[in-house]
This record gives structure tokens, C-alpha cells and sequence, in this order.
């Protein structure tokens, strides 16, 4: 069984194990609504997550995304305070803002060939600055908490029976992306970019497309997460998703995507998120002081690298063991 | 007009062909051709132009003047590597171009992946399954669905043959391609080469090894200096005359320094039966003070290994080593305080920090000296920096110049000038000529003959045959990680050296 499956099958399994402790210990964890709350939570990590695997994949990385959400909250609260423009219309545009962020992330990475670090911090500073600038003001110049009232808006952070409607949305859009990377030539040829770019390249790939397109995929899908995040909130504040490139990455990296590109898939993600937000809200449910969470995915995070790293390296010297005993075995001679 | 009916079966020809960069001419007026469905092979030594030659044909650099036909088609001077492909020209060198992470389909594949008529979306089935038949049509013992990184390098070398066939290459190229094989991997290779030969597709071979270029090949042209010197035919073939083409008649021979001869000094270093798997098997011999010990044999006979192993880089598996008569187990930093000095083969890489001066190049290995309560005093190391430029003559003399701006020659002179100030018994020398000019050459060889004159050792691997033997007082020769021959009396000439290299002792091929 290859690796990858079987860590993931080790990943699903931990968190059954996790999650039947929980239900046990605390009597209120495996209520519908805790769980429904529970996948919400996820699901709004988990719509960025998706789009940061893609980056991922070509090797990259786009610590802008937690400005793009807040860049794009504050887009639609004018929208909705200065405008009579209905949310249907202008919710399609506000996800653009993410767009353009991702293009011009992608710009400076493959023209200038900036390390991607560098060019996606920047953009976020950029990012978080046009936020604040662009946030609706009262009438003394201090940020205003604007409420939404808007019911259409409003109705993103609703629900379709008992399941939330951005769990849908993160459910169909993992089954969509998934499908789209393993099923065309575009999502080949973004593998391809981030394995080996050189091969790619002589292969006819244009990896530039590649990269613009993983860019502007991952900040949509931050814009996306904005919609959700401000309808679930009934307000929006430009301080929105800034600081939450760690729960991605940390669901990212606990899913097995590894930063070397080249390989991951969606529901790797998927299970990440999931597994993230189980730890999250069961820290809550054990009454643990909240502020001990970042300590503890911090933790995981290092954990879980350093068991990837280390079965890499496990598995590398294995197989090469094997390949050169194979081809001297046929060469132990000694010369005269 | 016969020439020309003749021409136009050729499936490439090129005519006069001249390449330099920026000075140093690399191909000279050389002229090549292929027929269809021919292996051909090119051999020359290091730095003939073989390479270049490659480059040239598919379009990774361009040359300079010289005519170039493919399949009767004119070749512009502004070839290029996406041209070549669409020619019909591949080229397989060892995993360069395949995606470790997906399967053989997939990079057969790559950027044609079939579809489905009704929708944009790749038809993994229909690709497997092409991708099977091609697999099946050759024989080959892959499944379409392997996946790259668990294939064994002679199995990824196949898939890159495969992705070649796939593209419809009418002209295969391959690097050195057994240089990583086992010999039934080498056999299996060349059945696929007849293979290809049948169905009429050229294949263009460059080896060392020499009872290869005899067994497969139609025809072999010579390469020797940029110039091509022969184009044998089948009959003509016989290792040892492309040996003799190879190395040509120099009647510049200085018998003095070709002169071996054993020591009757010390033994400085005696290293018993070392082993290491994959690497090199049962290495015996003693090192004298004062001698030079020459170790030849081609890229891959384990020659740097184990200089390495001895240096304390990489470990053996087993095997022993004294030192001055005690028993030793190298690591780098005991090395190095035992008197140890080591000048590795690649010196941008492995040689000097090219953005820190030379006062601290040359200090990082002579810390020892300069540095007191941990401190490193800048005196000092100026001190030492200016003895070693004034020693090697390096220029331009300022110590306090990047090293990473110095010509090839002065770089590697401050490498030797960090050992040459201490206290050296041993020093060992990985390829030390490597893009050098005459001058700086002749410097360091007049460098490595004070230091043996003054008793110290030196251990010198070199692909750079004259270098090899005007130097060496003493030679030994490797095959494939063992020492298949030991020079030590007499007159030795490079052909000697080679014919060894290549396994033809006394005439035999082994």
C-alpha cells in the first residue's frame, strides 16, 4: 500500500479514535449541532485550504491569503452600506478581489521570478493597508462596525436543513477542484510545474500559466471564504482573516501536502481541516483554557512533520539499498 | 549529383561545424552525419567536443558556423531545443525530463493526455491502455500505471526511450547511457537499441566503453581536440585503433616524466582491502612519502569515492587504514589536524565561498592558527592569506577580494594556498586542472612537484591523461571500483592508461 494511503487511512483513523474520546469525556460533543458547528468551522478553513494545496502543489506558497479575505469584507460591507447593488450581483464581483490579488502575485513571481515568500508577504502587507484604508468610516475617520442586515447576504451563513450552507460549498468545491487536478491537462500540467519545472518546460508545459493560475485560484477561493466568514459574523472587520494562514497551513501540512510540490491532492486537505477543527473544538469542549490551542497545532504541526521527514527519508534509503544491492550483485568481482 | 540522391538518405549531416566560447575553439570544421536506422557512436576523450556536438544538434547552444540537415530539411544557425523535439530529435539523459510523482502514462503523455470526445476531461483509461500497447509493442516489463519513483533507474531510462518513441523521434541520442546499469540492464538496453535500429530510427551513442561502441555500433566517428579524426565503418571498428584515434600520436613525449617508478620512502599511508558497497571493492595500497600517486580510470570507476572515504567525507564498509603506521579512522577535522589537505573536484561547489575574500578562504582551514580564546585574530589571517599569494602567485594579489571574482586558475590556487601554509603530509587532489589556463596549470604543477620534493604526499586523481602521467611518479588504474592495474616501473603512455580504463589488459576485453 503506498504511503500515502496509508497515512491518511492513520489520519482518518486518529481522528475517529479523537473524536469517540471526546463524545466520551464530554457529553456535549457529539450533538448534531456541536458537530454541524464543528464542520462549519472547518468548512471556513478548509475553502482557503483548497486553494493554498494548489499553490502548494508548484512548490509555492501565498501568505496573502488572510489579507484577501479581509480585503474582500471590506469590498462588500461598501458595497452593502453604499450602494443599493443587490448581493447577488455584487458577491460574484467582490470574489474578483482575490482574483486580482492572485494576478498580481502571480505577475511578480513569474516575471521578475521573485521567490514567492517574499512576493505573496509583500501583497498581504498591501493587502491588510487597502483594507483599513477602504473600511467604512463614521463621521470622526474611526472604523465603524458595520452590521449586515442584508438578508439575502445574510443567507450564506445559513443553513440547508441541518447542514450549514458553506460546508456544501466546501464539500462540492473539494469534489470539483479534485476532479479538475487529476482530470485535465491544466491540473497535469500544475503537478507537472511544481514536481519538476525544468521537465515540465521541456515537455511544452507553460509553467507561468500554471502559476498564475494556482495564484488566482487560491485567492478566490480566500474571497470566497470572506463571503461566509462576514455572513456568518453579520459584521465585517479589515482585522478578518488576518493571522489565519496558520490554521491553513497547519491543516494543510497535517492533510500531507508537503511544501516540496509535485504531489497532494484535495482530500488530503480535506482531512486535514477536519482533523484541525476536531482538535479545536474538543480543546473547547475539554474546557482547556483557549489559549492553549495555538500551543497545541503548533505542536502537531512539528510532529507530524518530523514523522513525514523522517519515513522519507526511512523509505528513500530502503529503496535505494535495494536498487544498488540488485545492481552489484551481478559485479563482486575483484580485478587481479 | 549523386551526392546530394546519397544526401537526402541521410538522416542527418552536418558539414563543417565550428563552435567556440568566447576563445578556446571547441569544434573545429567538424563534420558528422547519421543514416537512418544506424547506431552510431561518438567517442573522443574528455573535452573533444562530443558534448558539444550534442548541444549543437539539439539545439541547447548554437554554433558558430557550419551547415546543419535534418532529414534533408536545412537547420538555421537559431536552433533550439523546442525545434529539435519537433524535429524529431530526442535526446535521453538519465531522468532528467520525467515527473517523479506520476505514472509512465502520464509522462508519456504529458501535455497530450487523451480526451474524451464529448468533454475537455483526460481519459485515464484510454491513456493507460495506449500507453500499454506501446509498453507491449517493445517488450518492455512496465505497466502504464507504475509510477516513476518506484522504478529502478535502467526502468526510468526505458520510459525516457518510450516518451522519445512516443514523439515519434526519428533520432535518439544517448549520453552515457550504461553508466548507471547493471550488465543485463546493459544488455536489455542494447536489445532495445537493435530494436529501434530495425524500425529505421538513428541512434546516436556516446560511451567510453569501449567493448560497447564495438558490439552495437554500425559506425563510430572519432573525436580528438574539436577535430573529427575518423568515421570507422563496422569492419574497421576495433577498440584498441579507436583508442589509438582517441589519443593520437604525440611525439612530444618527455620520457623523463613519464618515467614510473616505486619508492623506497616511508609509508605514509596504507590502507588495506577497503570496501564500500556500490562504490569500490577490496582497494589495497601503500602511499610513500614523496611520491605522487597517480589514480586513473573513467568517470564512475570510483576514483573520487575513494579519496573521499579516505579524507574522512564518506564512510567505508569496511577495510583498514594506517596512518604513519598507526591505525586511523578518518573524520575530516582529524584529518585535517593529522596533516591531511584536500583539494575536491569542484571547486565553485566544494572549493571556496565565492562571496567571502580570499584572507577567509584561506583562513577557514587554519583556524587553528589564527584563533586564540576564541577570537580570530585578522592579523593573523592576513598573514596567511599573503604568504599563500605570495607562494602560488595569486592574482590579483589583494586579499581582500572575493574569491568568487578570481579567474578558474587563481580560485584554485587559493584552494591549494588554504593546505599549502601548513604543515601537509598528505594531500590529496581531485581533478585540479579543470577549466584552467596553460599558466596557471604549470603553476601548480610545479606546486605538487615542490611539495614531493619536501617529502610531503600526494594522492592525484585526474581525467586529464598527460596530466595524469607527466606528473605521477606512480599509477594506478580503477575499473569499476576496483584497482584493476598498478603502473610503477617503466615508461607508461596515455594509452596505456586508457586501454586499462577501458578493461583491455593484454589485449582482452573485460
Amino acid at each position: 500500500m503506498p504511503i500515502s494511503t496509508l497515512r491518511r487511512l492513520i489520519l482518518i483513523g486518529l481522528f475517529f479514535v479523537i473524536g469517540g474520546i471526546l463524545s466520551f469525556i464530554s457529553p456535549s460533543f457529539l450533538t448534531q449541532g456541536n458537530i454541524m458547528t464543528l464542520l462549519q468551522e472547518a468548512s471556513q478553513t478548509g475553502i482557503v485550504a483548497i486553494g493554498f494545496t494548489l499553490v502548494l502543489i508548484t512548490a509555492g506558497i501565498d501568505m496573502s491569503i488572510g489579507a484577501v479575505i479581509a480585503v474582500t469584507a471590506m469590498v462588500c460591507v461598501n458595497f452593502l452600506s453604499y450602494t443599493h447593488i443587490p448581493a447577488l450581483v455584487f458577491i460574484p464581483l467582490s470574489l474578483l478581489t482575490g482574483v486580482a490579488a492572485g494576478l498580481f502575485n502571480g505577475f511578480f513571481i513569474t516575471h521578475f521570478k521573485l521567490p514567492e515568500f517574499i512576493v505573496t508577504l509583500a501583497s498581504r502587507g498591501i493587502l491588510a493597508g487597502v483594507a483599513l484604508l477602504i473600511a467604512v468610516k463614521d463621521a470622526d475617520g474611526f472604523i465603524s462596525n458595520v452590521y449586515i442586515q442584508d438578508p439575502v447576504y445574510l443567507g450564506f451563513g445559513g443553513t440547508v436543513g441541518p447542514v450549514y450552507i458553506v460546508t456544501i460549498v466546501f464539500i462540492g468545491l473539494a469534489f470539483l477542484t479534485q476532479f479538475f487536478m487529476k482530470r485535465t491537462r491544466t491540473g497535469t500540467n500544475i503537478y507537472a510545474t511544481g514536481a519538476n519545472a525544468t521537465a515540465a518546460r521541456l515537455s511544452g508545459i507553460n509553467t507561468d500559466r500554471s502559476i498564475y493560475f494556482v495564484y488566482m485560484f487560491s485567492g478566490f477561493c480566500a474571497s470566497l471564504a470572506a463571503i461566509f466568514l462576514s455572513a456568518r459574523m453579520m459584521t465585517a472587520m479589515p482585522e478578518f482573516g488576518i493571522g489565519s494562514e496558520m490554521d491553513v497551513i497547519a491543516a494543510v501540512v497535517i492533510g500531507g501536502t508537503p511544501f516540496t510540490g509535485g504531489v497532494g491532492d484535495i482530500w488530503g486537505t480535506v482531512i486535514g481541516t477536519l482533523f484541525l477543527a476536531l482538535i479545536k473544538n474538543g480543546i473547547l469542549k475539554l474546557g482547556i483554557s483557549p489559549y492553549i490551542q495555538p500551543i497545541v497545532i503548533g505542536g502537531i504541526i512539528v510532529v507530524v512533520v518530523v514523522v513525514d521527514v523522517w519515513y522519507k527519508a526511512f523509505a528513500e534509503n530502503l529503496s535505494k539499498k535495494a536498487i544498488d544491492r540488485r545492481k552489484r550483485s551481478v559485479k563482486a568481482t575483484v580485478a587481479p | 549529383m549523386s551526392d546530394q540522391a546519397a544526401e537526402s538518405d541521410l538522416l542527418l549531416v552536418c558539414r563543417t561545424i565550428t563552435k567556440s566560447y568566447n576563445g578556446p575553439v571547441v569544434l573545429s570544421d567538424v563534420d558528422f552525419s547519421m543514416k537512418r536506422g544506424e547506431v552510431h557512436a561518438l567517442v573522443g576523450e574528455n573535452g573533444a567536443g562530443k558534448s558539444t556536438l550534442i548541444k549543437i544538434i539539439t539545439g541547447v547552444t548554437n554554433r558558430n558556423s557550419g551547415e546543419m540537415l535534418f532529414e534533408g530539411t536545412a537547420i538555421g544557425i537559431e536552433h533550439s531545443k523546442v525545434a529539435s523535439q519537433s524535429l524529431g530529435i530526442a535526446v535521453i539523459y538519465q531522468e532528467l525530463s520525467l515527473i517523479h510523482g506520476m505514472t509512465v502514462a502520464q509522462n508519456l503523455f504529458l501535455t497530450k493526455e487523451p480526451r474524451f470526445r464529448a468533454a475537455p476531461f483526460i481519459d485515464i483509461g484510454r491513456m493507460n491502455s495506449l500507453a500499454q500497447a506501446l509498453i507491449d509493442r517493445y517488450g518492455f516489463e512496465l505497466k502504464a500505471t507504475d509510477i516513476i519513483d518506484g522504478l529502478s533507474i535502467a526502468q526510468r531510462q526505458t520510459v525516457e526511450i518510450l516518451k522519445a518513441l512516443n514523439s515519434r523521434a526519428s533520432l535518439i541520442i544517448m549520453d552515457e547511457p550504461t553508466s548507471s546499469l547493471t550488465s543485463s540492464e546493459s544488455a536489455q538496453l542494447f536489445g532495445i537499441i537493435r530494436r529501434l535500429k530495425a524500425e529505421g530510427i538513428g541512434v546516436l551513442y556516446i560511451s567510453h566503453r569501449m567493448e560497447e561502441v564495438y558490439d552495437l555500433s554500425d559506425r563510430v566517428t572519432v573525436l580528438r581536440d574539436g577535430h573529427n579524426v575518423a568515421v570507422l565503418e563496422k569492419e574497421q571498428i576495433n577498440p584498441a585503433e579507436i583508442i589509438r584515434l582517441m589519443i593520437g600520436r604525440r611525439l612530444e613525449e618527455r620520457d623523463a616524466l613519464h618515467t614510473m617508478c616505486r619508492s623506497n620512502a616511508e609509508v605514509v599511508l596504507d590502507v588495506r582491502n577497503l570496501c564500500s558497497e556500490n562504490r569500490f571493492n577490496g582497494i589495497s595500497f601503500q602511499l610513500h612519502a614523496g611520491e605522487i600517486l597517480g589514480i586513473g580510470g573513467l568517470v564512475g570507476s570510483g576514483r573520487t569515492e575513494i579519496v573521499r572515504a579516505l579524507y574522512g567525507i564518506d564512510r567505508f564498509d569496511s577495510g583498514s587504514i594506517a596512518y604513519l603506521g598507526k591505525p586511523w579512522s578518518p573524520d575530516v577535522a582529524s584529518s585535517i589536524r593529522g596533516g591531511f589537505g584536500f583539494i575536491p573536484e569542484e571547486r565553485r561547489l566544494q572549493g571556496i565561498m565565492g562571496a567571502i575574500s580570499m584572507t577567509g578562504n584561506i583562513g577557514i582551514t587554519n583556524l587553528d592558527v589564527t584563533r586564540r580564546h576564541g577570537f580570530v585574530s585578522a592579523k593573523k589571517e592576513l598573514a596567511l592569506a599573503r604568504r599563500a599569494i605570495e607562494l602560488l602567485n595569486i592574482k590579483p594579489d589583494n586579499p581582500d577580494i572575493p574569491v568568487g571574482n578570481l579567474s578558474g586558475g587563481n580560485q584554485q590556487k587559493v584552494v591549494v594556498g588554504k593546505w599549502l601554509i601548513r604543515d601537509l603530509k598528505l594531500l590529496i587532489v581531485d581533478e585540479p586542472t579543470v577549466g584552467i589556463d596553460i599558466g596557471a596549470k604549470e603553476e601548480l604543477y610545479q606546486t605538487f612537484a615542490r611539495l614531493s620534493a619536501a617529502g610531503v604526499s600526494i594522492l592525484l586523481v585526474s581525467s586529464d591523461l598527460p596530466e595524469l602521467i607527466s606528473i605521477s611518479t606512480r599509477i594506478l588504474v580503477l575499473r569499476q571500483g576496483c584497482i584493476i592495474q598498478e603502473f610503477a616501473d617503466g615508461i607508461v603512455t596515455e594509452e596505456d592508461v586508457l586501454r586499462a580504463s577501458s578493461g583491455l589488459v593484454e589485449g582482452a576485453v573485460r
